[in-house]
């Protein structure tokens, strides 16, 4: 064991920031400025050991590597350790394709997030130590493979969120604070409903030996292992066997339970709820705007950056892999959740007069065409049967979430520059920036252009790899999704125009005006460099992404369709030039019917 | 039985215990009407010698028919441990008295409620 | 080098130099030389360098693939005569059409692969054929004399700028620095988009630069971002744009879904296959390269159907097999028909929106906002014509009822727009209503089946329309204001402007002397390109009657516009000045102005000259999509119409007469125009008075602004405001509400807590208490009353037990 070996990496990444709250705890009162400077150097410490993570690996390194190899779909350097063994809860964590560029994603805007809070300047002590717990939380969520250590991560993630924005927000922080906290509750209450639903209902003794094997499982429950269908059933909290078992031909979640519908259709309901509420999608997103507008700059930019996207990958990882035939049923409920999210929160976007509540709901907006990406289901006929289109549409959703993860932290940075120079974020009392700050106003077009959705920004690869997913799965939401974007492009450029242009700037406190600091642009510039990266080159997310993604579409379209499913072969969609058997062929064939001939023995 | 064969019968338990009771009675009227502090303190003294009285009454061979079944010496004890008593209570009783009358310049007992509840 | 690769790489360079400029420029703008003045020359050297790559690009192609005079379509002429013979047609095609004949095959190729996931992918690719050099030379063409143009007209930002039209609170005029550099940074970006959609190699990547030009176009246009105006008319240009392109994403979106690629022409794979195109499926050589629709639409039409198939048969080959039968069935009765339609439809819309086409053209007027060789570059040369370039690339894959809803839209721009630049008087506005209209042209061309005549006015309209804006913007640069009526008598003061402009009038209103005589006709090249578009409508109209309408209200157009710009010229260089200030501080522009001026005319005059080895016709005969060359004879689900073969225009007779037609229409245009404004035989303001409420009408561009003022934006709005009310006043309202209804289950627990379970527990305390009280009245401190009590109560005990006893003993 070295400490490159995988438990040890994953482990140093995620309890690092802990370790980090710790040593700002010990430390003398009074210092802020270290304290700042240790949670930033911890953030840094973790960026880089993720980064580490991301490189390359060579497929034959051995089990002291811990570095990502491309192309591999399946869960990679997992690990299971005992935690509360009679209760089968494994310290479980590994990554994969779909979890890694969000892993980089928190490191990468914590890192930014912390610099960006060189402003706070109450309660600094407790603020870094918050700070860094909240990162263990998002970044174990991230790792996590046992569903009861997702849970727990999932919730230690609320509590620094709450004092964050409850002591460090603005004057009605209180009412954001207990609203964001009461709304993830109920989600999370729903969650570990169906969390238990699934323990319950789970056994592996009835895996297959491959499957076992594939589950990364600590070997005590291997060896207790029993396939012969006399033993007692095994539950299980591992969120990889779980998936076995909901992709399984005799899936013990496919039971009915209560209202005609099976297990499964529960729990994905319920999980999807949970899910959904921290994504936000329309109707319980309106904990967003009011968490957004009160909560500090740098809160917003994690709160935008990062926790929107444990919903999406909750759907994901959770969701979809567990429940298939549930997600089959319910794919029409995503898909329209995702669709209203969209056009409503663009509604209700350009009638905000609040420059960060228009930016909260732009992520509604924005995060609905990730709900949309997830949940369409465009296997079909029409198209030989391939997953093509849908994986498209998911890879769409998860890049969706990276480039947001990126244009919204540095909406809400940009919006927290100018509030912190003249403290208001009343959209009418902007103007003539520009002028003022020629390169903020740069580097602000460029973000809300990212947002908008221009080519060679990030915001356009997923926006559109999503929007043509959805025509297979639905003509009518695919128009109106595609109508979005005039929504989008209104809403943004009247903000451009109201906030920047003009002949000068209206509102109070003109004269404290000044151009962006080093520091600010330090902060910004990496975004900006990132969107146009992911926007000219998302190659760089996809080469990671799309193994593991295509794999869970084809796993899902095996489940469901088993043998006429066809996973990524090019089939007749007529793009690929077809050696035609000759015609004399085919009117042989056609004299014996094909059903009688598939029928012989 | 009248009252006046009862004096004519040898003395036999029941002589011992009207003796008794009369001593036990005249100390009980005692303490209830006495206001003087020692006045109370001899009524006292009357109810234990009624109440020794008959003790000894009851613990006598002689007086009793079931005689057999004595109680041996114990009435004789604790009838001497009445005496000791008493003479240890008024020693204290003394001590009281004096006390009182230091505070209250009398030993009239009905001056002295501040036990009241 | 092979051409394959060798012009790939050219236009590669060509292409990626501005986006090196625009670079450079973000990065080193404000340092490069004093005021950022040798932005300039780095933005003007690259587009420069990309002109030379193209022309060279387009002489190598020409040393491939020589022009052939298009004698080719007379001999198809009897092909056509005699439609009821389809053997006789069909072996006339397969000589000349697909392999041999002028057409040569384009170069199709991939440069990046953005993103794929199974077969499908989204690429950065080439499609080069004639049209495409022809457009890439006409671009950087067009750039570059307007990058030397903006040398003289922006220079006044290399200084502080005293912006008049911005309006701050305080009233003064504000006074801000220059932006010099910054002016000729988005021009190179715009170049490089531009450059971009033309070399598209597929419609993805069209997609993708038409935002971006879109962009650059909102950057310009805002170029003055102090006014308010501007940033408006720049919001307004891109929203515009963004509806057109909400329908071109529902195109792609049905396109790609059902064909699974983007790419124009089939591509090779690096593995040996070919990928087929779009067209390729659409007009499958198998079929003589006619319209039908493809396997995969009629699949997505049949969706349900194909799912049942996959249902009921265990093996997927089986499966396949069964459905190339059935639809091969459904083809005949035309299943997935009306979705090739809508996908033309959806793709037309796009163009809609970037041609500034009726219903959408309101944004183009409200561009002049931004400086004019933005105008000249953008809302008049290139961009503009962009969506039309991508009508004649994408014009295999229009439908019959498509391309007539493209030639009735076309036909309504041109005539509402010509309509409303008779009244304008801003110099620029009137440039600009004209620009619809021409492209309103090009549009109803391409919708008739002239293709080669649209495309040919694409390229000669550039020219000219360039030119006039260029001379538009040398005269508001003499008299600081867009207003006509402010000026006049301006030939004196400007005489290379004004001389220049009268061509570009010339040009436009299509001016030159028909054939008579036994000469061929000559004239300058408008002349050429809308008698070819009006010899197409009058030989659609000479075959149905049911669309000759189209061909009079084409004619009609046609001497509007000499009217109007005639008005234009003669109103500014002619007669005497009206406003003698402006007319004293009028001076010519300098000599980085008039030289563009010059060279533009120069190509205005000869664009459309038949030169034997190098001229338009030839090369756009070239690029001619395959199956086109016949015209439409395929019958539509809805509408039947029977568009005749280009070449037919071409014929002697017809030809003759529609030049006539169009020489009258445009003397008539002119000789109205002579008389109001240069011989004042009738005086306009009566004119004006008589057509009162006509007046009315176009001076307020028919009213669309407000219509849609109230049709689309104010209920967008209001929309906008219920979603936030609802989220607010219900959603909000629910969430708190329910956390009230915690708070109030809260407040009745704490009441029953306090009133019931509180209260009996004080209660047995309190009643204690009060008995306590009560018997401590026993306690009186009497010692003689404790004796009595004493005594009293051993009595009154003794007696209790002995009457108990009893009473027991008794029972």
């Amino acid at each position: 064991m070295t400490l490159t070996s995988p438990p040890i990496l994953l482990s140093l990444i995620v309890f690092l920031p802990a370790v980090g709250a710790l040593v700002i705890g010990l430390l003398p009162k009074g210092r802020d400025e270290l304290f700042k400077q240790v949670a930033l150097a911890f953030t840094l410490v973790v960026a880089a050991l993720t980064l580490y993570l991301a490189l390359p690996g060579q497929p034959g390194a051995g089990a002291d590597s811990a570095r990502f190899l491309l192309g591999t779909a399946q869960m990679q350097h997992a690990f299971s350790i005992p935690w509360i063994e009679s209760f089968n809860i494994y310290y479980a964590l590994g990554i994969d394709g779909i979890s890694l560029p969000l892993i980089l994603l928190t490191s990468f805007l914590s890192v930014l997030a912390m610099g960006a809070s060189w402003t706070i300047d109450k309660h600094v002590k407790a603020y870094c130590i918050l700070f860094l717990l909240l990162e263990t939380g998002m970044l174990g969520v991230f790792m996590a493979l046992d569903f009861f250590l997702f849970y727990v991560f999932w919730e230690v993630m609320l509590l620094p969120m709450y004092f964050l924005i409850g002591v460090w927000g603005g004057p009605r922080r209180e009412y954001a604070a207990i609203k964001f906290f009461l709304f993830t509750m109920a989600g999370s209450v729903l969650m570990l409903v169906a969390l238990l639903a699934l323990y319950f209902n789970s056994d592996l003794n009835q895996l297959g030996p491959a499957q076992l094997a594939a589950s990364h499982l600590h070997e005590t429950v291997v060896e207790r292992y029993d396939p012969s269908g006399t033993a007692e059933p095994q539950h299980t909290f591992n969120l990889l066997a779980l998936a076995h078992q909901g992709q399984s031909e005799n899936s013990p979640f496919s039971q009915l339970l209560v209202g005609g519908k099976s297990i499964q259709w529960w729990a994905f309901l319920l999980l999807l709820i949970g899910f959904l509420v921290k994504v936000p999608a329309v109707p319980v997103h309106t904990w967003l705007p009011d968490a957004h507008v009160e909560a500090p700059t740098p809160i917003s930019m994690i709160l935008a950056g990062v926790l929107l996207k444990m919903g999406g990958y909750g759907i994901i990882r959770i969701c979809y892999p567990v429940c298939p035939d549930a997600a089959y049923e319910l794919a029409w409920l995503v898909c329209t959740l995702g669709v209203i999210s969209m056009v409503y929160g663009a509604f209700a976007a350009m009638a905000q007069t609040d420059f960060k509540r228009l930016v909260a709901y732009s992520s509604v907006s924005h995060m609905g065409y990730v709900v949309l990406g997830l949940g369409v289901w465009s296997i079909s006929g029409s198209t030989g049967m391939t997953g093509d289109y849908w994986k498209m549409g998911m890879n769409g959703a998860m890049f969706q979430m990276i480039a947001h993860g990126i244009s919204s932290a540095g909406m809400f940075f940009l919006v927290g520059v100018i509030y912190e120079r003249v403290h208001h974020r009343n959209l009418d009392d902007f103007g003539g920036l520009f002028g003022r700050m020629p390169v903020y106003t740069g580097v602000s077009m460029g973000i809300f252009f990212a947002a908008l959705g221009l080519p060679g920004l990030c915001g356009f690869i997923g926006e559109i790899l999503v929007v043509l997913s959805v025509w297979n799965y639905s003509q009518v939401l695919a128009v109106i999704s595609a109508s979005v974007m005039i929504l989008t492009a209104g809403y943004i450029l009247w903000t451009l125009q109201r906030v920047y242009l003009g002949p000068e700037y209206k509102g109070p406190h003109g004269d404290e005006i000044r151009p962006i600091t080093q520091r600010e642009l330090a902060i910004a510039a990496p975004l900006l460099a990132f969107a146009i990266i992911l926007g000219v080159y998302p190659k760089a997310v996809f080469n990671y992404m799309a193994p593991s993604v295509n794999k869970l579409v084809d796993d899902l379209g095996q489940a469901r369709y088993g043998n006429d499913y066809s996973g990524g072969i090019e089939k007749q969609t007529g793009s690929v030039e077809r050696i035609e058997p000759a015609e004399n062929e085919l009117a042989l064939r056609e004299i014996s019917p094909h059903r009688e001939e598939a029928g012989q023995p | 039985m009248s009252f006046l064969s009862f004096l004519s019968q040898p003395v036999s338990l029941s002589h011992y215990l009207i003796v008794g009771a009369v001593l036990f009675v005249c100390g009980i009227v005692c303490m209830a009407t006495k206001r003087n502090a020692i006045g109370v303190l001899m009524g006292v003294e009357l109810v234990l010698n009624g109440a020794a009285v008959n003790f000894v009454a009851f613990s006598s061979p002689f007086l009793r028919a079931d005689s057999q079944l004595s109680l041996g010496l114990d009435g004789h004890l604790i009838t001497l441990f009445i005496i000791v008593l008493a003479a240890a209570e008024a020693a204290v009783a003394l001590a009281i008295a004096l006390c009182y009358y230091n505070t209250h310049a009398t030993i009239d007992v009905d001056e002295g409620d501040e036990l009241k509840g | 080098m092979e051409l394959a690769t060798l012009l790939p790489l050219l236009l590669l360079l060509a292409w990626l130099l501005p986006l090196a400029s625009f670079t450079l420029i973000v990065f080193a703008g404000p340092r490069l030389g004093r005021a950022g003045h040798k932005a300039g020359y780095v933005a003007t050297g690259a587009i420069g360098i990309s002109l030379f790559l193209s022309l060279l690009a387009l002489a190598c192609w020409l040393w491939h693939h020589p022009l052939t005079p298009s004698h080719h379509a007379e001999t198809h002429a009897a092909a056509s005569d005699d439609p009821a013979d389809p053997t006789h047609e069909r072996s006339e095609h397969e000589q000349s059409a697909p392999h041999t004949g002028s057409t040569a095959s384009p170069l199709t190729g991939d440069w990046y692969t953005l993103a794929e996931f199974g077969s499908l992918r989204l690429t950065i690719g080439y499609y080069i054929d004639a049209l495409t050099l022809g457009m890439f030379v006409m671009v950087s063409l067009i750039a570059t004399c307007i990058h030397v143009y903006s040398f003289g007209y922006m220079h006044e930002e290399l200084e502080d700028v005293t912006d008049p039209l911005a309006s701050p609170s305080s009233g003064k005029p504000l006074v801000r620095a220059g932006r010099f550099h910054r002016f000729f940074q988005y021009m190179s970006l715009f170049c490089f988009s531009m450059l971009g959609l033309v070399v598209a190699g597929n419609v993805a990547m069209v997609f993708v630069f038409w935002e971006l030009v879109g962009i650059c176009s909102y950057l310009l246009i805002g170029f003055y971002i102090e006014r308010k105006s501007a940033s408006t008319a720049a919001n307004k240009a891109f929203i515009v744009n963004r509806v057109g392109d909400f329908g071109m994403i529902v195109g792609l979106m049905i396109l790609f879904g059902a064909l699974g690629t983007f790419s124009f022409g089939d591509v090779a794979q690096s593995d040996g296959t070919v990928r087929k195109g779009i067209f390729s499926q659409v007009r499958p050589a198998e079929n003589e390269h006619q319209l039908i629709v493809p396997d995969g639409l009629i699949r997505m039409a049949a969706a349900s159907q194909m799912n049942s198939i996959y249902a009921s048969v265990p093996s997927n080959e089986e499966a396949e097999e069964l459905i190339g039968r059935r639809v091969a069935e459904l083809r005949k009765v035309g299943t997935g028909y009306w979705l090739l339609v809508l996908a033309g439809l959806g793709i037309f819309c796009g163009c809609v929106g970037k041609s500034a086409q009726f219903p959408l053209h309101v944004w183009l007027p409200d561009a002049m906002e931004g400086p004019t060789p933005v105008s000249a570059l953008i809302h008049a040369a290139t961009m503009v014509a962009a969506g039309v370039y991508l009508v004649g690339r994408f014009y295999p894959v229009f439908a019959p009822e498509v391309l007539l809803t493209i030639a009735c839209v076309g036909c309504i721009t041109l005539f509402v727009a010509a309509t409303i630049a008779i009244t304008a008087t801003d110099i620029k506005r009137v440039l600009a209503y004209s620009t619809v209209s021409q492209l309103g042209y090009m549009m109803f061309s391409l919708g008739l089946g002239g293709w080669a005549a649209g495309l040919f006015h694409l390229f000669t309209h550039a020219f000219f329309k360039a030119l006039l804006f260029l001379c538009s913007g040398s005269v508001i640069h003499a008299c600081h204001t867009n207003e006509m009526p402010e000026m006049g008598g301006l030939r004196k003061k400007m005489p290379w402007t004004a001389w220049t402009m009268l061509v570009g009038c010339l040009a436009i209103s299509g001016a030159g002397i028909p054939a008579m005589l036994g000469m061929k006709g000559f004239g300058l090249s408008g002349y050429y390109s809308k008698d070819s578009i009006l010899a197409q409508a009058f030989s659609v109209a000479s075959q149905s009657q049911t669309y000759g309408w189209l061909f009079y209200v084409a004619a009609g157009g046609a001497a509007i516009t000499a009217f109007y710009m005639f008005r234009l010229w003669f109103m500014t260089f002619a007669g005497s000045p009206r406003n003698q200030h402006v007319y004293d501080h009028a001076h010519e522009s300098p000599a980085s102005m008039y030289v563009p001026l010059v060279i533009l005319a120069f190509f205005a005059v000869v664009a459309g000259w038949k030169l034997p080895s190098l001229n338009l016709p030839d090369l756009l005969e070239q690029a001619r999509p395959l199956g086109t060359a016949e015209g439409i004879s395929f019958a539509g689900e809805i509408a039947h119409p029977e568009l005749p073969a280009e070449h037919r225009s071409h014929e002697e007779t017809l030809h003759r007469t529609v030049s006539w037609i169009a020489f009258g229409t445009a003397l008539t245009g002119f000789a109205i125009a002579v008389l109001f404004y240069l011989l004042r035989i009738f005086n306009p303001e009566t004119v004006r008075k008589w057509l009162a409420p006509l007046h009315a009408f176009l001076i307020h561009k028919w009213f669309f602004d407000e219509l849609y003022e109230y049709a689309f934006v104010k209920p967008t709005l209001l929309l906008s405001q219920v979603a936030a009310a609802f989220d607010r006043l219900v959603i909000d309202r629910l969430a708190d509400g329910s956390a009230r209804f915690c708070v109030t289950v809260a407040r009745l627990d704490d009441v029953i807590d306090r009133y019931v379970v509180d209260w009996a527990a004080n209660g047995i305390g309190r009643l204690t208490y009060r008995i306590g009280l009560w018997l401590r009245q026993v306690q009186t401190g009497q010692l003689r009353q404790y004796v009595v009590m004493i005594a009293v109560s051993t009595v009154a005990l003794f007696l209790l037990i002995v009457v108990c006893r009893n009473l027991m003993l008794f029972q």
